[in-house]
Parts: C-alpha cells; sequence; structure tokens
C-alpha cells in the first residue's frame, strides 16, 4: 500500500514536471506564475486509475534488506510522456525531435508550425 | 497572504447595502472568490466590505415578461444545474459548469463575476452573446446596462461607485436558437486563455463573443457579419474564423503568447460555430 502510493504520487510529480510545472520569469527576472492561480500543479482529475506493478528484490546493502520506492515513479514518467508527445508528432508527420519541457499546448503547437 | 485590516458590515437589503457603500472606500462581498484572493495579495485593500450573500432578492432564476432574470446572487453552481436554463439558455449552463472547480461554483456569483470583469471570466463572453442587459442598483435608482456598454477595460466596467448588479435579463430565445460556449482553459486557474460563446437565432441571426483574448469580452461584429443570415457550413465557419479577433489588442502572457492566442481564438470560434449549425 505505501508502495503503491508512492508510485501514483511519483508519477504524478513526473507528468506535472513533464506538462506543466515550470518557474516563468519574465525580461526583469519577476517570476510571472508565483501562485497556484498561474503555476500548474496536476491534479487528481488530471489523472486516469494507476496499475503498478513491482519487481521485488531485497536490498543486499543493509540488514533489513529495504530500499527506496517513490523516486521510480518519478524517474520514469517524464521521458514516457514526452516520448509519447514526440512519436505522436513524427507518426503525425512532423519530424521534431525535442521540445523543452514543460509541454505546455504552446510549446507543442509551435513545434508542429 | 493576510489582508489588511477592514469592516466588515452584513446586509439584509439591497437599499441597506447602498447605504452602507456611501462610505469611500468600501467594496461588496459577495462569493468572495476574486475580491478575497485579491486582498489577501494586498492587490486591493477596502476598508469596508459590505456582505451582501444573505439578500434573499438577489437570489433565485426565473422568467418574467418574455426575459429570464438570473439574480446577481445567484451562484455558478445554481445556474449550471437549473432547468429553465438549461432549457433556453443551455451554454449559460455549460459555461457555468466550466468555471473554476467545485469551491469556486458553489460559492462565487454571476453578479459578482460580472462587477470584477476578469479579462478571462466566463459570464462577460456568455452575457454578450446572449444580448444580456445587466440590471443595476444605486442612490437614484434602477438602470438596465446593455452587456455591450458594460465591460469598458482590463477589470473595469460602467457600473457607478455605489451601484450594485442586482439582476441579469436575457430575452428569452426563440424556439430554435441554438447556443454553444467552448473554452480553452488555462490549466492551473481554470480561467479562459480563451472562450467563444455563440448564439444563433432561427432567422440566422448570429451573435459571437469572445472572452480571455482582449483586456476585456467583446462582441466580434466581423466574424458575425460572415455568418449571419447565412448558412453554416466549412466555408463560412473558415471565413468568419478568418474574419475573427482582427481589430482587438491581444493579451500576451507566460502561457499563451499574442499569436498562440489568436490562433485559439479562431480555433475555438470553429467549434462554436459547428455545435450550432
Amino acid at each position: 500500500m505505501i508502495v503503491e502510493g508512492q508510485i501514483h504520487g511519483g508519477v504524478a510529480q513526473g507528468v506535472g514536471q513533464a506538462l506543466f510545472e515550470g518557474a516563468e520569469y519574465d525580461e526583469n527576472g519577476q517570476l510571472t506564475n508565483a501562485s497556484y492561480m498561474d503555476y500548474c500543479m496536476p491534479r487528481a482529475d488530471d489523472f486516469p486509475m494507476f496499475e503498478t506493478g513491482s519487481q521485488v528484490t531485497p536490498c543486499p546493502h543493509n540488514p533489513l534488506g529495504v530500499k527506496g520506492a517513490g523516486e521510480a515513479g518519478t524517474i520514469g514518467s517524464p521521458p514516457a510522456v514526452v516520448n509519447a508527445v514526440l512519436d505522436a508528432l513524427w507518426s503525425g508527420g512532423h519530424k521534431v525531435k525535442d521540445i523543452r519541457m514543460p509541454l505546455t499546448s504552446e510549446r507543442v503547437w509551435r513545434a508542429m508550425q | 497572504m493576510i489582508p489588511v485590516s477592514f469592516d466588515y458590515q452584513k446586509v439584509k437589503t439591497v437599499d441597506e447595502a447602498i447605504a452602507a457603500l456611501s462610505n469611500d472606500n468600501s467594496k461588496i462581498l459577495a462569493g468572495g472568490h476574486s475580491l478575497l484572493p485579491a486582498m489577501k495579495l494586498r492587490l486591493s485593500q477596502p476598508s469596508k466590505l459590505v456582505d451582501i450573500a444573505a439578500i434573499a432578492s438577489l437570489k433565485g432564476i426565473k422568467e418574467e415578461d418574455g426575459e429570464i432574470v438570473i439574480g446577481a446572487g445567484a451562484t455558478h453552481a445554481d445556474i449550471a444545474g437549473d432547468k429553465l436554463i438549461k432549457s433556453k439558455l443551455p451554454f449559460f449552463a455549460e459555461g457555468a459548469s466550466m468555471i473554476g472547480d467545485v469551491q469556486v461554483r458553489n460559492h462565487g456569483t454571476i453578479g459578482g463575476s460580472l462587477a470584477h470583469a476578469d479579462p478571462a471570466a466566463d459570464w462577460p463572453a456568455l452575457v454578450l452573446a446572449a444580448d444580456a442587459a445587466i440590471e443595476v442598483q444605486g442612490s437614484n435608482g434602477k438602470r438596465r446596462i446593455k452587456a455591450t456598454d458594460f465591460f469598458t477595460g482590463l477589470f473595469s466596467t460602467s457600473l457607478q461607485d455605489n451601484e450594485i448588479i442586482v439582476a441579469i435579463r436575457i430575452p428569452v430565445p426563440a424556439q430554435g436558437t441554438k447556443t454553444s460556449y467552448q473554452k480553452f482553459s488555462q490549466p492551473a486557474s481554470r480561467f479562459a486563455i480563451v472562450g467563444c460563446a455563440v448564439m444563433r437565432f432561427p432567422d440566422g441571426k448570429t451573435n459571437i463573443a469572445f472572452t480571455g483574448v482582449s483586456d476585456n469580452a467583446f462582441r466580434d461584429s466581423n466574424a458575425e457579419a460572415v455568418v449571419s443570415g447565412k448558412v453554416i457550413s466549412n466555408d463560412s465557419i473558415a471565413a468568419a474564423a478568418k474574419a475573427a479577433v482582427q481589430s482587438v489588442n491581444i493579451l500576451s502572457d507566460h502561457y499563451a503568447s499574442e499569436e498562440y492566442r489568436k490562433h485559439l481564438a479562431k480555433v475555438y470560434l470553429k467549434k462554436a460555430l459547428q455545435a450550432v449549425a
């Protein structure tokens, strides 16, 4: 239960980084998305239900055999989302190899021009 | 995130509210979902809040003398779930259900949103497209302001200092009128980056209004002229999109540049016209 919850949260954090989250500054160095009215964190209704799977092996380097789990979701989800977008663009005929995160709708639109 | 200190007065009638507003720097508190965040950021520093949430005469939605009358104190959720609105002004119900989140819809009011005149709010486009009149009351009595005369700029309206909005009045649309509200939301706030409201009457007259695009919501007469009285087809939709948002100053922010916003306005106009075709 703890591990599954950690993975869910980690995946959400990574998808947030891939699609929404980024500190934006204007030319004077003023942060322009300093509140949650402007800075988008992913929310529950941005996600489908998760199904997780795990391959469990004990850690050989400590007596309890335990290891961290939460970061696994965070590490995997940004490249999964970004590659999915690039694959969709590529198969739609747009020869795009790279888009800077977060993949806001305007950045994706510009990549298609 | 803490507002400066202020006085607070709860009133029971519109007359009491108008009397309470004679104090210089006082502000009306309705749902509080625009005003209180602004006060917490100290962008707004009223010396007194006049709470009108308990005024019974501002509540309710009814049909009266050929008009749909929405009390200024009706919440977004009240309007989204109202039977009369769903059958006669369906885009009001659709638009209301897209505002903010559940908490905002349960507390925020249509009158509060219109008075605040946020350039990205949904109601301004909807009332403009519906040929609504904003009924206001002040120390000199009541008057009606056409929606097209109401929004005068960024967070600016033609409301006078001691006036409060009491109702929104919309002529009951003829049988067969079609409406649509299409919105592209800012993902964080869910305000409109672009909102396009279209009302098409059985005789072909077509009202088109945008919000989120410029300093204030506006009717797009160039686009209206292309489709009014004509069949809506792929060709006329494309021509209307081409004519749209030509003579306005287009907003630009960290989420959507001027160029992208202009593109979105045309795309969302197309969606709205397809929905009423």
